[in-house]
């Protein structure tokens, strides 16, 4: 079976979408800290 | 509950079993029922995805969860959004470019028959039994809420999710995954609204009551591996974890696997990177501020009405006294809540916060003991965490919402079943009915047989689910068991990707896997169940690619 279907022209936009999807969980992560350093007694 | 709301209930298994049938017309051929033709949209797909993941254990456990412990359990997912990225380059190509039906049958061209079969048949035997756990959590809930039988519980979920399922293959499944998706955010929307506009408090002050018990602690950075939930065992353990579920778990491979491409399924998967952590927090939110607002309105003293009404026939004068002490304990409580919430920034915020903690110390004491006296009572469980979220539900909610919630943790659980379901007639059908008993017959006899696979794994489910009470015990084993393997198929699949690893490899690599989580698990069972995924995927790799070069070729 050949599972390279396709590879080529998607794989730098998903990159982008990598890194995309990586920033947006920094992003959550830093907002989870935010709420914990702001309430937690 | 108001008639409104059981209208909305009762409409919504109306639509989706009737929506569910009109999707049946056209499919002629297993490939559409099992895989709607590779034709789906990403987002659609993504949604059911998510929808699978998300069960009504999720909507009255992880809330009440929430409204016990807190923020932290976010943390389970945070290997989540990585596993997906390594996905989207890994086995969704291979997986999706294969044209298989299932993940399994894939290890076959990659390796052998009997790898295909082993974890095939482990994934029958554990997604069979925890579907009906899946359809048992909730009907327990309604059984102990409503007071109704059990088997009428478990019915009202099961029965109209094995008839659309059943007739409409995936193609229901996952247009109904849709549409449950969309009612169980807005229920859970509309929860968090009511709540902020019924508080005594503003939303900030909420915050620091919440905060000061500590439920708003999200992150845990020790790393110890007893510990469930720490910022390490979510990263690495849940990494892995989320690998083996997205990755290997027929119920998830079968969502994506019905997108039109391999960029439609790796944008699938994507939506839940984006939006699985937010969503959650949300869930375990909901929790947290029903929490707050049982400070300002006396909650129950037992959640779960049922052991309730044991508890006041049995010994009714002593709960009577114990609910005057739990009384009083909660006034003073209040009235150290809105202290706490009057001066939050103030010298003095440490000083109410103190007295706040200390009457609340003093009312999970009485909690407790009323939970010991419940348990003595009735002989079960006293734990009563689900309970809390369905009883604010039917007692604070105003008319509609609690309907649109209750048909929200329905939902939950179809969507959840469904996917199980359907995924479990694939396996069953093409890895060893096609496979091993009649390789050659026409579309239309594959599809019969898948339909009755449906119905019997549905009536499967129903079974166990009516059994839980009796099979508690065996549950536990059966899912204590599924944690043996779930690492080492991911390992297995991890190893199709290594250059010259073989069958061989593969084969006594899963055992290999198996009995390592199994030593760990005994050996050492205080180590979290996170870390199992990781112990079985390494040992599988390790040992596969070693055999695969040390024992010679045949032939």
């Amino acid at each position: 079976m050949d599972p390279t279907e396709t590879e080529t022209p998607e794989a730098p936009s998903f990159r982008h979408t990598l890194v995309r999807v990586m920033t947006v969980q920094v992003v959550t992560l830093i907002l989870l800290w935010v709420l914990q350093t702001r309430y937690n007694g | 509950m108001h008639p409104i709301n059981w209208i909305i209930v009762v409409g919504y298994l109306v639509y989706v079993v009737v929506d569910g049938v009109r999707r049946s017309k056209g499919t002629t051929e297993i490939e559409g029922y099992f895989l709607a033709n590779r034709s789906l949209p990403w987002w659609a797909v993504g949604l059911s995805v998510m929808a699978t993941q998300l069960s009504a254990v999720t909507m009255i456990g992880t809330t009440g969860q929430g409204a016990t412990d807190g923020m932290r359990f976010v943390q389970f997912y945070f290997g989540l959004p990585l596993a997906m990225v390594i996905l989207g380059v890994t086995l969704v190509p291979f997986l999706h470019g294969a044209k298989v039906f299932t993940a399994y049958e894939y290890l076959e061209r990659r390796f052998d028959a009997k790898t295909r079969s082993l974890t095939s048949f482990l994934f029958l035997m554990s997604r069979g039994m925890s579907c009906g756990t899946i359809l048992a959590a909730p009907a327990v809930v309604f059984s102990a809420v409503f007071g109704w039988d059990l088997t009428w519980s478990v019915a009202l979920i099961g029965i109209p999710t094995v008839i659309y399922t059943m007739i409409g293959g995936v193609q229901a499944v996952t247009w109904a995954d849709v549409k449950q998706m969309v009612l169980i955010v807005v229920a859970l929307v509309g929860m968090v609204v009511v709540l902020l506009v019924k508080m005594p408090v503003s939303p900030d002050e909420a915050l620091h009551i919440a905060g000061a018990t500590g439920r708003l602690k999200i992150f845990d950075f020790n790393f110890t591996l007893n510990e469930t939930y720490t910022f390490w065992s979510g990263i690495l353990g849940g990494t892995f974890l989320m690998l083996s579920y997205f990755g290997t778990d027929q119920s998830q491979v079968q969502r994506y696997l019905t997108a039109k491409s391999v960029p439609e399924a790796r944008s699938s998967l994507l939506m839940s990177a984006y939006w699985k952590i937010p969503l959650q927090a949300l869930v375990l939110l909901v929790g947290i501020l029903v929490f707050v607002y049982y400070q300002f309105q006396a909650p129950p003293l037992l959640y779960n009405p049922a052991h309730e009404a044991q508890v006041q026939e049995v010994r009714g004068p002593e709960y009577r006294e114990l609910q005057a002490r739990y009384g009083q304990a909660f006034a003073a409580r209040e009235v150290a809540a809105r202290a706490t919430a009057d001066a939050p920034e103030s010298a003095a915020a440490a000083a109410a916060m103190d007295v706040f903690l200390a009457r609340e110390a003093d009312v999970e004491t009485i909690r407790d003991e009323a939970l010991t006296m419940a348990g003595e009572v009735t002989g079960e469980s006293p734990r009563d965490v689900n309970y809390i979220i369905p009883r604010f539900v039917l007692s604070e909610l105003p008319i509609g919402l609690s309907g649109l919630f209750i048909a929200g943790v329905i939902a939950a659980a179809m969507s959840s079943i469904a996917a199980e379901l359907n995924s479990l007639s694939t396996a069953t059908v093409i890895d060893f009915y096609r496979r091993w008993y009649k390789p050659v017959a026409s579309d239309a006899h594959f599809l019969s047989v898948s339909k009755w696979a449906t119905g019997f794994w549905g009536l499967f489910a129903c079974v166990v689910a009516t059994q839980a009470a009796t099979l508690g015990s065996l549950i536990e084993v059966v899912n204590r068991f599924g944690s043996f393997f779930y690492g080492s198929i991911l390992g297995v699949f991890l190893l199709a990707m290594v250059p010259r690893s073989r069958a061989v490899g593969a084969f006594f690599g899963l055992l290999a896997g198996m009995a390592a989580v199994a030593a760990v698990n005994f050996g050492a069972p205080q180590v979290s169940f996170l870390w199992h995924n990781v112990v079985g995927a390494l040992t599988v790799l390790a040992v596969g690619v070693v055999l695969s070069r040390v024992v010679p070729e045949k032939g």
